[in-house]
């Protein structure tokens, strides 16, 4: 049975608070077919983070259960009198938001990664879910989201939609793999331009959610100056081919606050080797970072903390996707 | 000593030079740098991700102000060069006289132009530099915006596609007939514009800008053919052209580029030059691993190192997210060539190899470009792929492997592997419906409905229920249209109908084609079931016609030709025979002959003579009698009421009638007809496609007679009381067999395959399908009743008839 790998490290980054105050990746456990904490990363919340490791969760049990069971991204604004399971630890925490995005492969769930937020009248960033119209228009509309502080941007976001291959959200359905857009504010100039600006929103993060049924989903994290998702994000690619290096990844993009462009020079990294190697061997997501805020072996200069996702397409391993805290 | 070394042109070659140049021999010289842009070296090339908004200006700098300082470079940016006085030993700027002891020129490549009116109205925009990324972010800004880039290569798509994601309309204009046709073949090709056009790009291949229209500034892009695109901006990425105007005017020896040998020296042995600028061995490169293979061969011949630059062997991406090509070296077809394919429709891949004397000579794949980079190294080194062809194809993993036998393969899938993507039926679905009796193809698609939708799996079927039934399982002998496929006709057909496949390329990658471009059986097939099922989309592809039809004349054994004017229903005038005998006298025909189909046949004409002799008949009021077609050729009639004593209708008018209203047509064979006005029939109806036998009480329409290698009489189709009825059904059957028919079957072949019973329900007794299948004849015939002698009377189209060489003068000597 996998051991969770649950860290209590302050996931802030240089500068400023994450927007982000707990990751958790929650797995099934092959014996029992639950789900299982198997890592996260809590921050201060000791308390959360006790309280986690001893839960579990059925198929359409709590928030990830019933990520689980949908077969798509949920967000939960406040939880008390609803399914989420820790409503009183997290409330001792301070966490008002979850959303939980449910990883499959093909038809089967690798894992689902939890994001709890605290609502602060200061922190401001977004974490979306964008679905195909139920009309399968050809547009993507705003499923669900949370914005924190950013509630004009958010007010826009929601009357918001992106044909394929437009904007952040279009240009993930389009090209099937993830972006990684720095010019967010100039990207998004006439459809949420100004809304962006004014939120301080610079750099978006979109990767597409393979789910088991038709729809399209597509996940946007999108970071603020003041209080951003991560110090730095990766995107690695699948070597792919059918040999036995399939799952070795490739850095295809990147940014770092403290390295600048991480595309500039071709790294590889081999299926097990490291987090990264690891999310690409296993497809399961990942959740890692140090007890004590001291730098981790395995992860970059200067960081404590890795987050990373599988995507696949067509039910085929196709990239990792990280940021780092 | 240290030298002066003058740079002209700081981009992405010079630069480079500047780096190995610092590395080999530092402190060697005392560097400036001009550069007509205000600013230092970038990474030209990730000015694409720059317009998208998936990286910044500062990220894509790759010397900074901290760079040139630390290394001593004068950097005079905005600067533009004026001259080189090469006696002097000077470089001319505005600001004055800059001596060197070496010059580097780097000036790389200026865009090229097309000289339309319009081109220089603002909002037209060129898209190599920084400003022009800034102007079109700029112009993206706009609600609504509309671009229109013209030129479907690589810069032009990368700009595309960055507009679209920025929010814009796009519509792409492309001369040619596929994108990117430089680097990639008309498969991969087709993909390409599938996912583009996935993302809202609009793309407009085979056209041709006429005018850039707009008052004061850029209002819409006019195609020769008339069609308005309207647009804000108008990105032109046509093509480079290497920028040689400094060299030039400084009397450098230059071609197409500035004439560099292999230490990359000019002919002035103080000058040297690199990047897009220059011409090497004949070459000009535009992509940037040459230039960085020149600048490491320019530094060490600046720091009096020997280097040799022997040329580059280049690969080509596309820089768009999610775009995944691979193309490299030559991947033209060719007698001495040959080529191994894998297409994965389901999965939008595709992967050729041209091989030429066991070595790869070019690659090209879209979808899946994991090997692209092994394919590449096996065709720089010249590698000898004999011992692994047989599974080259699937890459290193496989390289040298023995291949699998496809039985084994099947019977080693695990239960769930899925095997009719359509339908999501996996193998134990199938296995399982095997077991419980179903021991056809069609029990088990029956069944499990695997192989029921797109068919692409039916291989996949019948190897399930050999491997499960064992001797028990007989292989359907279906024949497949060519080797290029396992489809049959019948399956193409309903492919191209059920899938909406609408060109060569989108059949070929859809059906899982094993060749790049199809061959001579299959192409016709193709080109026929296209241009019948879509009339309007589908362009006629006359390379994929046999010689007759490709030259709308039949040609002879001497390699002379005839020439056949239509004669309606076989009636001719006075006039029509002087013409006639007029352009027989004229161009020396020397037989001239009566068919059997009621025509006359003017044999021996000169493949050169042919427009001309056309153009003579055509002025004459007479039109192609398609003598040489899959069409319809003649309507043979007999004199009907008009003079005979026995007959009972006017055969000769409905004669003309029928053919009046189906010249033109194209059907999977040749159609010949006939109206016999009373049962003697004098016509001899009773062996044709179509016959029509007069009977006092109207007409009797038979069908899949044959007069050939068969002689079979007709069958009877319907009577009908009405002329213009028989006409009808006639249109209806006709149209039935150009869209169910097997290519090169004559109608009594598919009659016998799909019985007469199933004909008459769809054209005689189901009355809205026959109005139908005549409302398709007739939409059809808008498109092909065109007279091909007109189209091609004019002088231009007569460059194609001359002769390629003189062979009498040949013979002469």
């Amino acid at each position: 049975m996998m051991t969770a790998e649950t860290e209590t490290v302050q996931p802030a980054t240089t500068g400023g608070r994450a927007f982000i105050e707990v990751t958790e990746v929650w797995t099934p456990d092959p014996d029992t077919g639950v789900l299982k904490l198997a890592s996260g990363i809590y921050g201060p919340h000791d308390g959360f983070a006790a309280v986690s490791g001893t839960e579990s969760f059925a198929k359409g049990e709590g928030l990830p259960g019933k990520a689980w069971a949908d077969g798509r991204p949920v967000v939960l604004n406040g939880f008390r009198g609803t399914y989420f399971k820790r409503t009183e630890a997290a409330e001792a925490a301070g966490l008002t938001t979850a959303v939980a995005i449910p990883v499959f492969e093909a038809s089967e769930l690798r894992g689902v990664i939890v994001f709890l937020c605290a609502d602060d009248r200061s922190r401001t960033g977004a974490i979306e879910i964008w679905e195909e119209d139920p009309g399968q228009t050809g547009l993507l509309r705003l499923a669900d989201g949370y914005y924190g502080a950013a509630k004009h941007f958010e007010w826009v976001s929601h009357h918001t939609q992106f044909p394929r291959g437009q904007g952040l959200p279009g240009g993930v359905w389009a090209a099937g793999a993830s972006m990684l857009m720095r010019d967010l504010g100039s990207s998004y100039r006439f459809i949420r331009a100004e809304s962006a600006g004014q939120a301080g929103i610079t750099t978006g993060l979109g990767l597409p959610v393979e789910v088991p049924g038709p729809e399209t989903v597509v996940l946007t994290l999108l970071s603020a100056r003041g209080t951003p998702i991560a110090r730095r994000f990766e995107l690695w690619d699948a070597v792919g081919g059918s040999g036995a290096d399939a799952r070795d990844v490739v850095l295809v993009d990147g940014l770092c606050e403290s390295e600048g462009p991480l595309w500039g020079n071709p790294r590889r990294v081999a299926a097990w080797h490291g987090p990264i190697g690891q999310v690409a061997a296993t497809g399961v997501p990942l959740a890692r970072g140090s007890k004590s805020g001291e730098p981790v072996a395995g992860l970059p200069a200067g960081c404590i903390a890795v987050v990373a996702m599988p995507v696949f397409r067509g039910g085929r391993f196709a990239q990792v996707v990280a940021w780092y805290f | 000593m240290t030298q002066k070394l003058v740079v002209i042109g700081a981009g992405m070659a010079s630069g480079r030079v500047l780096e190995h140049l610092f590395e080999e021999a530092p402190g060697a010289f005392e560097v400036t740098l001009f550069n007509a842009e205000p600013r230092g070296n970038y990474n030209r090339i990730m000015l694409s991700p720059v317009l998208s908004g998936e990286k910044t200006y500062e990220e894509i700098v790759t010397h900074d102000d901290a760079w040139y300082a630390e290394h001593g470079v004068a950097c005079r940016f905005g600067e533009p060069v004026l001259g080189v006085d090469r006696a002097r030993k000077v470089v001319v700027t505005e600001k004055g006289e800059t001596p060197y002891d070496k010059l580097l020129i780097g000036t790389g490549s200026a865009p090229f132009i097309i000289p339309v009116p319009g081109k220089d109205l603002p909002g037209v925009i060129t898209y190599r530099d920084l400003d022009d990324t800034n102007a079109m972010i700029e112009a993206a800004a706009q609600p609504g915006a509309q671009a229109v880039v013209i030129g479907g290569g690589l810069l032009g798509l990368e700009a595309a596609a960055g507009l679209r994601l920025r929010g814009m309309e796009v519509t792409v204009l492309h001369l040619m007939p596929h994108l990117m046709e430089r680097q990639l073949d008309p498969a991969a090709g087709y993909l390409l514009r599938k996912e583009l056009e996935d993302r809202g790009i609009s793309i407009r291949c085979k056209a041709n800008t006429h005018e850039i229209v707009g008052d004061g500034k850029v209002e819409a892009v006019r195609l020769d053919d008339g069609t308005e695109i309207p647009a804000d901006i108008v990105v032109m990425a046509v093509g480079i052209r290497p920028d040689k105007r400094i060299a030039e005017a400084a009397g450098l020896a230059s071609g197409r580029g500035i004439h560099v040998d292999d230490a990359m020296v000019t002919s002035d042995p103080d000058i040297l030059a690199v990047g897009e600028c220059v011409e090497h061995r004949g070459a000009c490169y535009g992509l940037v691993a040459p230039l960085y293979d020149m600048a490491r061969v320019a530094a060490r011949t600046l720091a009096g190192d020997a280097a040799a630059y022997a040329g580059s062997v280049t690969s080509t991406k596309l820089k768009v997210t999610g775009v995944d090509l691979f193309s490299a070296g030559d991947f033209a077809e060719g007698e001495d060539r040959e080529e191994i394919v894998l297409r994965d429709a389901a999965r939008n891949v595709y992967k050729r190899l041209v091989i030429r004397d066991d070595r790869i000579i070019g690659v090209v794949m879209y979808g899946d470009t994991a090997d692209g980079n092994w394919f590449f190294g096996q065709m720089k080194d010249g590698a000898d792929i004999s011992a692994m062809r047989e599974t080259l194809i699937f890459g290193p993993a496989y390289a040298g492997g023995t291949p699998l036998d496809p039985m084994a393969a099947v019977a080693a899938l695990p239960d769930d592997a899925e095997i009719c993507g359509c339908n999501g039926v996996c193998k134990k679905q199938i296995v399982t419906a095997i077991d419980g009796g179903a021991t056809t193809l069609e029990a088990v698609r029956g069944r499990t409905k695997a192989s029921g939708s797109c068919g692409t799996c039916t291989g996949l079927v019948e190897q399930l229920l050999a491997v499960t039934l064992g001797d028990a399982f007989e292989m359907p002998a279906a024949k497949p249209v060519c080797a290029c496929t396992d489809l049959t006709h019948e399956d193409v057909r309903r492919l191209i109908k059920a899938r909406e496949l609408k060109s060569m390329p989108a059949v070929m990658q859809e059906c899982g084609w094993k060749t790049s471009c199809g061959c001579h059986v299959c192409r016709p097939a193709l080109n026929y079931y296209l241009l019948a099922d879509w009339p309007d989309e589908y362009a006629d592809d006359p390379q994929s016609r046999f010689i007759n039809e490709r030259r709308h004349a039949n040609i002879q054994k001497d390699g002379t030709f005839s020439v056949v004017p239509r004669m309606f229903g076989g009636i001719t005038t006075p006039s029509e025979l002087r013409a006639i005998a007029d352009a027989a006298e004229k161009y020396a025909v020397p037989t001239v002959k009566v068919t059997g189909g009621q025509r006359i046949d003017l044999l021996g004409v000169k493949r050169e003579d042919l427009p001309a002799i056309w153009a003579d008949l055509t002025e004459a009021g007479m039109v192609s009698g398609h003598a040489y077609a899959k069409g319809l050729r003649t309507v043979k009639t007999c004199v009907g009421t008009d003079h005979c004593r026995f007959g009972t209708q006017d055969s000769t008018g409905l004669g003309i009638a029928i053919e009046k209203r189906m010249w033109g047509s194209w059907t999977p064979h040749k159609v010949k007809m006939a109206v016999s006005g009373c049962p003697r029939n004098c016509a001899e109806a009773t062996c044709k496609d179509v016959g029509v036998i007069c009977v006092d009480s109207g007409f009797e329409i038979g069908v899949a007679g044959a007069a050939g290698m068969d002689v079979k009489a007709t069958e009877l189709l319907a009577k009908s009381p009405d002329a213009d009825e028989t006409i009808e059904i006639i249109c209806a059957f006709v149209q039935l067999y150009r869209e169910n028919a097997k290519y090169l079957d004559r109608p009594y072949k598919w009659v016998a395959k799909v019985g007469l019973d199933w004909v008459r329900a769809r054209v005689v007794d189901d009355l809205e399908s026959r109005a139908a299948l005549v409302a398709r004849f007739d939409h059809s015939q808008r498109v092909f009743q065109k007279d091909p002698w007109a189209e091609r009377a004019d002088p231009g189209t007569r460059k194609a008839y001359r002769p390629i060489a003189d062979l009498t003068l040949e013979a002469a000597e």
